[in-house]
Order: C-alpha cells, then structure tokens, then sequence
C-alpha cells in the first residue's frame, strides 16, 4: 500500500520527506488540525460564546488554543534529558562550596583564609571584599551582596565561598576558613522589630524609619471610613498568626558560571527572572550587561523562591573569574532553607464589618510581616498584603496598616500567590464567620456583594472581566453545597473559599517608566516553513514555552511541532520581565500574538498574490490559506510563505506588549494594579478527628476564572497543584523555629510537604470569562487558585468542629489545643459531645437571594454591552457608579497617612508609624 | 558524605573475623543493615566510622517465619507476609514510606538511633549551636532540650516496630565474637538516648523468635503522625491481649515514641486485668499510660499533646477489648 495518505504527518523522519513538496499544497485540503469546536461562533465556528466575541477571535485557526496539550517540553523531563541547573557540565569545571555564617547576627571582624588556600586542590577563595556592590531584585531596595561586607544576617548567610577540584576539597577549605565574629544581639520575634534597635540589621541613610528594623510600612485608608463602625450590625475580629512556608520546590538551586576567552561570562542558572540576574551580575561583577549572557537552565520548580537574583549566583561568577576555570555550586536542601524567599510569617489582624442590608460596611486589616533578613520583594509584599483583599467584593470602606521588618532569618520573599495569601485566608475566614452572625448563607453572601465586570474597586484598580459569579454557583452546585454546608455530623464539614489574583504586575519593577515593553517575541521562519521564537519568557515548568508555541502555532495555523521556542539565553532572547506575577501568559502570548500577526499579514498577501483573492476573504487553515468562502481555492502555507520570502529571504518580526495606563494617582496607587486579575472560589470538604484535632482533606472543588484556557490541561494542572501546594500551608507545612531562633527543620523530613495520602481528591472547574485584553481572552492560572484552598479549609474545619482558626498550619496539636478550650468553656467533657455548627436562615437570606440574582442580570448586561460605563465601587452603598466615590462625598477619603489621633492608638503594625524617617528629623 | 571503607560479610564468622582485624588496627565501624537510619545520618556527619560492616550478603540473617524473623528481614516483605502474627506485619507497613521500607530491615528497625531536633542536623547546623551532648564532638556541650545536667541525652525512639514485638513476648537474639546469647525484647532497651539498648561491643541482633503462644494475642498498633506516610511515630501505641471469658485474660501495653526507649507498661496493665470492668477499664488504661509517659520538646508535635495523644491511641488501640 502506498504511504501517500498518511503522509500528512509533519514529522521528518530519518531518510524520508514525509513533508508535501514544497508549494504543492499537499494531499488534503484541511487537516485534522482544523477543528471546527474551537472556532469561536463569531468565525462561524462552533465554539459557543456566552460573553461574546473577543478581539483575536479571527485569528484563531482551531489548531491549538483550547486543546488540551502536552507541554512542549515534556519529553525532555519524561526521558530524563532536561538538564537543570546542577546537569550543565563543562569542561575543566571546579566546584564551589559556601563559607556561611553560624550566628544570626554578627559583626565579621577577621576572615583567615590562609590554611584553605595551601591546601592542595583549591584553586580560588573570594570573600565580600572581592565584590563591594550591593544588589537586590527592586531597585529601591539593594541590600545584598554576594558575601558579607560587615555583618552576617542570619544563620546561612554568606561569608566566603571556595572553588576546587572537587566536592571534598572544597569542603575540606570551607573548615578551614577561620572566621572571627563579633555576635550581636539578634531579632527573632517579627514584634520586636518595629521597636528601636541599637543595631538596626540594615541601615537605609537617610530614608531610615526611626532607629527601628521596619523596612517598609504602608497606611490605607478608603471609603466611608468614619462610619462603618457605627453602621455595622455584624463584626468579625481575629488576630492570625501565620507561620512562614518555603516553595519546597525539587530542584535546589544550582549555578555554574564560565568566562570565555574573548572575556564574556555565561551563567548557567535555574531562574525564573534571568533579566535581573543579567542586571546584577552587571552591577557587582562591574561589567556592562553586554558582557554577560545568563542561560537559563530547565527551572525544576520556582513558585517565586528562583526570582530573585541571588548572592551563591554572584559568587560562582567571582570564583569562575577569580580561577579562570568554570565553576559550578549546587545547594542541598539545608541550603535552600537558608535562601529561602518563602512567604513571610505574618501576624494579620482582621476586622470585617457589615450592616443590616448585608453588605461589607468595612474592612480593616493590619499585618506585620517578618521579612527575615533582607528586603527581597517585600516592598511589594507589604502593599499585596493589604490591596490584594479589596475584591471581588464591593466595600464600604477599607483601612490597610502594613509593616515588613527585618529580623535574623532567612529572609522572606515572593511565593506563589505573593502577598495575597496569608490576609486572603483571614479575609475569606471573617466573612463565614460574618455570614454566620448575619444567620444567611456564605455563598449567598458573596453572591450579593460582587463588583461587577469593568468596574474599579475601592483602591481604584481598573477591573475587567470577572468570572466569580460563575465560579460560586459552579463549585456550589458541584459540592452539593446546599445539602450538606451545617447538614453534616460533627466531624465532617463543608467550606467555602474566593480569591483574587494579578494577572501580571502593571507596573514593571526595573523599568525607565512607561515606554519600554514588558514582553518582546520575535519570531523568524526560513524556508523550511519552521518558526522560531525568541523570547526571553522563562519557562519554569509552568508551560510559557508551550503557550507562547501554541499562540503563535494558532495565528499561523500550523503545527505545534512546526514551532521551536528559544527562551534559554539573554544573548539570543528578547529582554522579558520574566515569570513573577503571573505575567507571563498575559504578557509575552500579547505580544506573541502580535509578532505573528505580522507574518500573518506576509503570508496572507502572497497568497492574495498567487490566487488574486482579496485579503480579507483569505483565512489560514492548518497549513493551508484559502477563500473563506470557496474552499478549494487557496495555495498552501509553503508555498505562500516562499512567495513572502521573495527578495527578501526569512520572515522575522517581532512583537511586544505594554500594559494600558490605570489606576489612581495616590502613593502606591501602583502597586497590585493589573491588565487583568483571575477569579476563583473553591470548596473543600473535610474530616476533623475531634479527639486528636487532625484534619484530613476529602474532596476539593475547584473553580478558576482563568480568561481562556489556552491549554486546558495545564490550567487544570495548575489548579491541581495549587491546592497541594495551599494544603500544606493550610495544614502541615511550617519553618519550625527553636527557642534560640534555630531554624528546627530545614530538611523535607521536618518541613511536611503532604505526600499522596493527603492529597485529597481535586474537581478542577474551569470558568472562562474571556478577558478582552487578554491573548485570546486568557488571564492567569498559575498563581491564583492556590489562595482559596486555605480559607476553605479553615472554613470546613469550623464547619465540622465549630472552631474558629486562627493560626496556621492547623496541625492536630494546634487545632487539638482549640478543641480543649472549648470543651473547657462548655464544661463538656469530651470533644465528641460538642456542639455542631448549625444555620437557620434569617430574613436577610432571601434579600439577599434577590440581589445576588439582580446582580447577576446586571453583569451580564455589562459583559455584552458594546459601551461600558464606568463602575466606581460604593455604588451598592447609594453612590453614583459613574464617579469615584472621592469626587462625589467627602465622606469617601483617600489617605496614605495616618493622622496624629491613630497614631495615639496604633494597631500592631501600624505602629510602624510611630518612627520617624530620619530624613524628616533632620533639620 | 565522609568516607567509609564497605565491608560485606557473607557469613557471621566471616563478619567477626572483619571485626577482629578492625579492632587489631584500632579502627571503629558500625554495622549497617538497609542503611535507611544510617546513612542519612553519616551524610550529616553525625558519629561516623571510618569503617561499615554490611549484613546485607549474609543469608542466615533474612529469614522470615511464624516464630522467627531474621534480622536482615526487610520491613516491605514483613509487611507483605501472610505466615508471621498480623499486628507485626501492620506495625511494619506503617513505618516510613514503601520505598523506604524496601530497604529498612527489622534488625535496623529495632536498633534504630534516637531522634532530636537538636541533634538530625548537619554538621554546620549542629556546630551553630555549639553541638549538644549526644554528639559533643570533643566539646563537652549540654544537652540542648534539658540543659544544665550534662549527663543524660533524652533523644526520642522513634521506631514502630518495638511495641507490638515486646507485647507478643518476643525473644531478641544477638551475637559477637564473644558469643551467642538472648534477652527478652522487652529488656533489650536501655536508657538513656546514647545507650539506648544492652548491645555490647561488637555485638550485633541476629533475629528474633516468637513463642509459640503468639497467635493467641489480638490487639492493635495505634500511631500518631503527622501525615500518613514517612513520619516518624509521634507516638505510638500496642495494645494486646488474649480473649477471656468475659474480657481479656491476659492484657499488654507498650509504648514507642515518646521517651529515649519504648516502654512496656505491666503494671499499668496488670491493674486493668485484674478489675475489669469494660470501658470505664479502658478509660482508666489509656489515663494510666498517659500519666506513665513523659515525652520532652524534640520531635514535630508538642509534647503535651504527644502525652495527651496517648491516651487517645490507648483508647483507640483498645477498641477491640469491648468486643469480647
Ligand atoms: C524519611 C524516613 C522516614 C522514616 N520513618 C520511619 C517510621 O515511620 N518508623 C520507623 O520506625 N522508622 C522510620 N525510619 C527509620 C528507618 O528507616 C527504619 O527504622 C528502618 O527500619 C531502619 O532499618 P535499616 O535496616 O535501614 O537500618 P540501618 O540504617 O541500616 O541501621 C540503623 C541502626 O541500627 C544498627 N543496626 C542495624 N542492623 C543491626 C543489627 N542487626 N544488629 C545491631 N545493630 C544493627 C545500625 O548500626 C544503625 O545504627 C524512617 C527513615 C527515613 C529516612
Ligand atoms: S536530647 Fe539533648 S543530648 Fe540528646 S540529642 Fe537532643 S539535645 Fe542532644
């Protein structure tokens, strides 16, 4: 039998040419490839559109977008043949090893390191001395460097480092090293931290807040704020403690570094944000960027703990160059500990407040953080922490204290979900147990208090789709909800969790403000009908690779294996802000999506050419242009594009994308604000052990609003991952501090990641809101689902115990040590005759039934409204939606400040403003 | 990891022979087993020997039947045997992880070393906080979770397979160069965290018998962790008896977990036997261990509640005793 009908395979086999010749058009006139259930009906496609159409919707080909798609990488991982950072290997290579820091604060008064450099194998030593410059990920806060200047920080900070011929050699030379410290007094408590210090851990000059560790503090106010005390009927208050979590990622860190002869360094390195390392390297190696090409390496996990630039980074560079040889430092896991960049222990107080109409008067949240013991992203966090938690729900007024302090551990930074989580838990927890006071039903509740799409929330975020209206009746009528939330026995409970997540930060941390892009592709084809893409997006193994593929493989109407991604070098990548925040799906698919509209353009006017078919009747099918209306006419996808390349050779464009302008003018307005933000709602469903208080997770289900699923079967990864991840925050995963401020566990023993038996069963719902910004409507997934696990939890577990949590993890000696209480206070004298959290509706139940479906008319209207007017949040208090609420009321304030009289009675961390700024004392 | 020169044994003699000549050029060793306990523990550099005597290759030791179960048993086989008493076999499949339990054998179970937060660290860790008693390191330091005493190391036994061994009324037979003898399982451990058991220089357990009686007793293996795989016990405890006419005739509690060695409670059960009166006994049981127990600040969960949980596994693992 002859090959010939199946050769309309793309893959080039050994000795064959399975490819059509070239220009011939091949054997069928559409490929499987084209399926018409992804063509959205606004192409006359099948692929419904309950929210409309979408700007890129001519563009899609049915190819890809919408497909569940196996990773484009994932057959280097299943085979073993993706080399992470420690696989690189290159010739000659030396291994360096870290001299670090046995005291968590210190004075380094001498270094000795003459015994390790006459031992035989050493080939080079470097301390602080051999790089002076001072770097960190935000500009404004460069407080690190590769080894310690003056004082070591923390337990595991960076002394010296060694490079030799071997592991042990360069142990050896590490125990060699004599290191005179002078101890200081250290900070372990994060409380202690805003008080004055006589050795402040850092010291910021001039900008300075008193002589305190307070490193960063943000006061809020907005809203009706005066009066959402007085006008409240129901009050939650609950002070959180948090304690802080690591990534717990697979890989630990791993870096090799080689200067070639011509005098240019690469650095090899799993990292999430090879952008910022290139700009550090610069700045402490001393060297112009153009010197330097960093190469990311397979990233064996990130989740945030690989975004900052990081000192062992530095120092491989300095002891590649110091030897002449490449160098290459792996971390253990002790090690990664001692990096860390997890999410900071917080102490939250919340106070939430509602009035008779059931609508959230006030939300008043104050949290300290503990930084540990460098800034990393905690600038940021400090803001995330308040702003993130101003929606979906539409307020009547929000007061954020904030403070970050420095303290002797290993220093905190962005995680998975950063800032948003630890005060989206306590916010999410306060509403249940508001809802419960108010006798109406928690999902109810939220139902009749959402903005509503394109509108803005109470600190002036620009809002466009949203998908959480979907995402609550969805997990409720997946859960079976209303059969079983305060139905079942005691023991058993049923909770509810939302969340509300960035789709990419709208301001760029490093950036000359506003021009330049926040995402570049470039994209080249040659002859051979492949296309290459250049990015600087770095893949994390949360799939950019394959999503930047799969847009462009869409707008071109071709086969994923037609496109090769190139992502790994700064020398051969367009600069990309890299993956932080959930950017990367919204920014660099835009700006994916514009570079092949470019080469779509090409190919569609040779094709014009050829046929002498106007361009606008021409559509792509998978390898294959042709009259929209008349099938048969049309020339093949090679033979077009060898049309394109006359006299001129390979196509390239390139294309970018910047975030619109938005958001309010007050200070720190930016911060949180976004193109677009995900939605979702979550509900778990547990088993409490009353007598031993350990809490196993039964059932999970899980709905997100990611925009679009571009990839389904990553989205529902990501969602499945997410809530292990959120699980072992919830439940078991902890830094364990000993009484001298030891870190107890920095091992994947004693830091309890749940295994499989805790895993429980997770429903991914996928909900598409079409974001009309978004690249074919998509936001994010990567980050956002994991904030509504922890609240749903703690809500389950007040479900079926009738405890209120308060700290985390809820490990069985914490909640079990609740339970005793209670018992006591009950006088009743087992856990198992406690009493079952019960509900009878109160009247406020069917008002509220009747404005969460008005609500729901209202949003729909807006999503198909051609024009949509403004949506200020307050409207649902009796403002005008059109007008900020600011311009219309002076009831409705902005402050950043606070005044003298909250001043004579700060919260917590808001006594951060008791400091003055040295600057401001001065003079 | 340091160095360490491998011998491997085919033979017990053969093995003392090893021993003979280590000790001839003055060199320590340690014996290694499926190395699950020992090895991690030499990567962080805590008590290691220049030399490791496995007793992998030596056959005599792996044997597995009703009343005899060689030392070399691999936990994953006895949890897979269908020949050996059940609770044995469950108190093996609760160990660790099923990889893990590939590899761990009952010999390294039963000799498994203490555990202490201040003390399973690496080296670096341990020497930030200037070492502590069990592993001074020349230093002469305190023990970290009860200082100021200087003698005593209250590191935690945190093996599963001891409670269920010593309530079956298991015999543990150990061997050296000097000889054969054997002890009852129960008065194999000896205090304190460094001691830990009666093993002499040089000598090593061969394996265990069970008498013949064993399939009498019933009961259950009850654990506390953290979550449901790799955990070391929190606490555990083994509740067995024999049926009476009306409740148990014969009744035997130990613990693990919670102190330096596992414990056999026979007072404390004694007690029970003798005024049985069903559920206000075993109510009074679980109290009685829990008060017999004094679980100190080194592992995952707080003591109080590892004390409390106690009573709570007693209870549970006494369930059975209502259904006489
Ligand atoms: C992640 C992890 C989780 C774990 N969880 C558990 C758990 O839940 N429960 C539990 O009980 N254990 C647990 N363990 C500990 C250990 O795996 C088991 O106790 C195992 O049974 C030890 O057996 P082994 O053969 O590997 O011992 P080895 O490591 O080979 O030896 C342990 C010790 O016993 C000595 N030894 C071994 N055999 C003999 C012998 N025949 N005579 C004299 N001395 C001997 C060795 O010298 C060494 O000091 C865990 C270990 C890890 C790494
Ligand atoms: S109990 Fe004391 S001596 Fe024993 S290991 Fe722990 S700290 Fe060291």
């Amino acid at each position: 039998m002859s090959n010939d009908d199946e050769m309309v395979g793309y893959r080039q086999q050994p000795g064959k040419l399975p490819f059509s010749r070239p220009g011939s058009g091949g054997k069928n006139q559409f490929s499987q490839l084209r399926d018409i259930q992804l063509i959205p009906e606004s192409q006359g496609g099948k692929k419904l559109q309950p929210r409309g159409s979408h700007r890129h919707d001519e563009l899609i080909s049915g190819t890809s977008i919408g497909r569940p798609t196996a990773l484009v990488d994932s057959k280097w991982k299943v085979t073993g043949k993706a080399n992470y950072g420690d696989d690189i290997r290159l010739n000659n290579e030396l291994i360096g090893k870290i001299v670090r820091s046995p005291h968590h604060y210190a004075r380094v008064l001498s270094i000795d390191i003459s015994k390790a450099v006459e031992l035989e194998g050493v080939i080079a030593i470097a301390t602080g001395a051999d790089a002076q410059n001072s770097f960190g990920v935000l500009p404004v806060t460069k407080d690190e460097h590769a080894m310690a200047i003056e004082k070591v920080r923390h337990k595991g900070d960076l002394v010296a480092c060694v490079a030799a011929i071997d592991e042990s050699t360069a142990l050896e030379a590490v125990r060699l090293i004599e290191v005179e410290y002078e101890v200081l007094d250290s900070i372990h408590d994060m409380r202690k931290g805003l008080d004055d210090s006589k050795y402040p851990i850092h010291d910021r000059g001039q900008y300075h807040i008193g002589e305190s560790n307070v490193q960063k503090r943000v006061f809020q106010e907005f809203g009706n704020i005066s009066e959402m005390v007085p006008n409240s009927i129901a009050n939650h208050k609950s002070n959180w403690l948090f304690a802080g979590v690591n990534h717990g990622f697979t890989e630990p860190h791993a870096v090799v570094a080689n200067w070639d002869p011509s005098g240019r360094l690469t650095l090899y390195t799993p990292q999430q944000v090879p952008h910022y390392v290139h700009r550090a390297l610069a700045d402490v190696l001393e060297i112009p960027m153009h010197q330097i090409n960093v190469y990311r390496t397979f990233v064996g996990g990130g989740f945030g703990g690989k975004s900052d630039p990081f000192p062992h980074e530095m120092c491989a560079a300095i002891l590649a160059r110091k030897s002449g040889r490449p160098v290459r430092i792996t971390f253990d896991r002790e090690e990664v500990f001692w990096v860390n960049r997890g999410r900071h222990p917080s102490r939250i107080e919340m106070d939430i407040h509602a009035d008779s109409h059931g609508r959230l008067c006030g939300v008043q949240t104050d949290a300290l953080i503990d930084g540990g013991a460098f800034a990393s992203f905690g600038h940021v966090t400090t803001y995330y922490n308040g702003v993130l938690h101003t929606a979906p729900y539409e307020l009547g007024s929000f007061h954020y204290t904030g403070a970050r302090v420095w303290t002797n551990k290993p220093a905190s930074g962005a995680m998975r979900g950063h800032g948003a989580v630890n005060s989206r838990c306590a916010v999410e927890v306060g509403l249940d147990d508001i809802a419960e006071q108010l006798s109406v039903d928690p999902i109810t509740f939220r139902l009749a208090n959402l903005l509503p799409p394109y509108s803005a929330t109470i600190t002036g975020f620009r809002i466009t789709s949203i998908g959480m209206r979907e995402c609550l009746e969805r997990v409720k009528i997946a859960s079976d909800w209303d059969n079983k939330f305060r139905q079942l026995p005691l023991g058993h409970g049923i909770g509810i969790g939302c969340g509300f997540f960035i789709s990419g930060s709208g301001l760029p941390i490093h950036w000359d403000p506003n021009k330049f892009p926040h995402a570049t592709v470039h994209l080249k084809i040659d002859m051979d009908g492949g296309v290459t893409i250049h990015t600087g997006a770095a893949d994390i193994g949360q799939g950019s690779d394959t999503v930047v593929a799969q847009s462009v493989a869409e707008v071109l109407g071709l086969p994923l294996d037609m496109i090769r991604v190139r992502s790994r070098e700064t020398d051969t990548s367009p600069v990309d802000l890299g993956s932080y925040s959930s950017r990367v799906t919204f920014m660099n698919a835009n700006a994916a999506i514009s570079a092949a509209m470019e080469i779509r353009k090409d190919l569609l006017k040779a094709a014009s050419k050829i046929t002498d078919t106007e361009m606008n009747k021409l559509v792509i099918g998978d390898r294959r242009i042709f009259d929209k209306k008349d099938p048969a006419v049309g020339v093949s996808y090679l033979e077009a594009l060898h049309k394109a390349q006359e006299d001129r050779g390979a196509l390239t464009s390139s294309g970018s994308y910047r975030t619109p302008p938005m958001g309010r003018a007050h200070k720190g307005a930016a911060a949180g604000l976004a193109p677009a933000y995900s939605f979702s709602a979550y509900v778990a469903e547990v088993k409490v052990d009353m007598e031993t208080g350990q809490t196993k997770v039964l059932e999970v289900w899980a709905a997100h609003d990611c925009g679009k699923a571009l990839n389904p079967l990553s989205v529902k990864g990501q969602i499945i991952g997410s809530c292990h991840m959120g699980l072992g925050q919830v439940l078991s995963e902890e830094m364990k501090y000993g009484r001298g401020g030891e870190l107890l566990n920095p091992d994947l023993l004693d830091y309890k990641i749940p295994s499989i038996h805790e895993m429980p069963k997770v429903n991914p719902i996928i909900v598409e809101s079409n974001d009309l910004e978004g690249p074919f409507g998509a936001k994010e997934a990567g980050e956002g689902p994991l904030l509504p696990i922890l609240p749903a939890v703690c809500n389950a577990v007040y479900d079926a115990s009738g405890i209120r949590v308060n700290e985390l993890p809820i490990t069985g000696d914490r909640l079990y040590k609740e339970i005793e209480k209670k018992c006591k206070k009950l006088k009743i004298n087992t856990p198992l005759n406690l009493p079952n959290p019960s509900l009878e509706h109160s009247d406020l139940q069917s008002i509220l039934e009747i404005r969460a479906s008005k609500h729901s008319e209202r949003d729909m209207q807006r999503i198909m409204a051609e024009e949509k007017t403004p949506y200020h949040n307050g409207a649902l208090f009796g403002m005008d939606p059109e007008i900020p609420g600011d311009e219309q009321d002076s009831k409705w304030e902005i402050r950043v400040v606070p005044d003298e009289e909250y001043l004579s009675n700060p919260r917590l961390a808001g006594s951060a403003w008791r400091h003055i700024e040295r600057r401001k004392r001065e003079g | 990891m340091p160095p360490f020169k491998l011998h491997t044994p085919s033979s017990l003699d053969e093995a003392f022979e090893i021993v003979n000549i280590l000790r001839e050029q003055n060199l320590d060793y340690d014996w290694v087993a499926g190395g699950t306990d020992l090895i991690p523990n030499y990567k962080w550099h805590i008590n290691t020997k220049s030399n490791v005597i496995s007793l992998s290759k030596i056959e005599e030791l792996h044997k597995i039947s009703k009343n005899h179960i060689g030392a070399m048993a691999r936990l994953y086989d006895i949890s897979q045997s269908s020949e050996i008493h059940p609770l044995i076999a469950k108190s093996a499949s609760l160990v660790a992880s099923v990889m893990i339990r590939r590899s761990a054998t009952l010999g390294g179970n039963i000799c498994l070393d203490t555990r202490c937060f201040w003390f399973n660290q690496s080296e670096e860790w341990r020497e930030s906080i200037d070492y502590c008693h069990k592993c001074d390191c020349g230093t002469g330091a305190d023990c970290r979770v009860i200082p100021n005493q200087n003698t005593l190391c209250v590191a935690t036994y945190q093996a599963d397979m001891a409670p269920v061994l010593m309530c079956l009324g298991t015999t543990i037979h150990m061997s050296s160069p000097e000889g054969n003898r054997s002890v009852p399982m129960k008065d194999f451990f000896k205090l304190d965290g460094i001691t830990k058991n009666i093993l002499l220089e040089d000598e090593l357990v061969t394996h265990i018998t069970l008498p013949d009686d064993v399939f009498e007793w019933e009961g259950d293996y009850q654990k506390l962790t953290q979550r449901d795989s790799w955990d070391f016990p929190e606490a555990g405890v083994a509740v067995l008896w024999k049926k009476g006419i009306k409740g148990p005739s014969e009744l035997r509690v130990a613990t693990t977990g919670i102190e330096s060695i596992p414990r056999f409670h026979s007072e404390e059960s004694q007690k029970i036997i003798e005024t049985w009166s069903g559920s206000d006994s075993i109510e009074e049981l679980a109290e009685s261990i829990r008060k017999s127990v004094k679980p100190v600040l080194n592992t995952w969960f707080q003591p109080s509640y590892r004390r409390k949980m106690v009573k709570v596994l007693s209870r549970r693992a006494s369930k059975g005793l209502l259904e006489i």
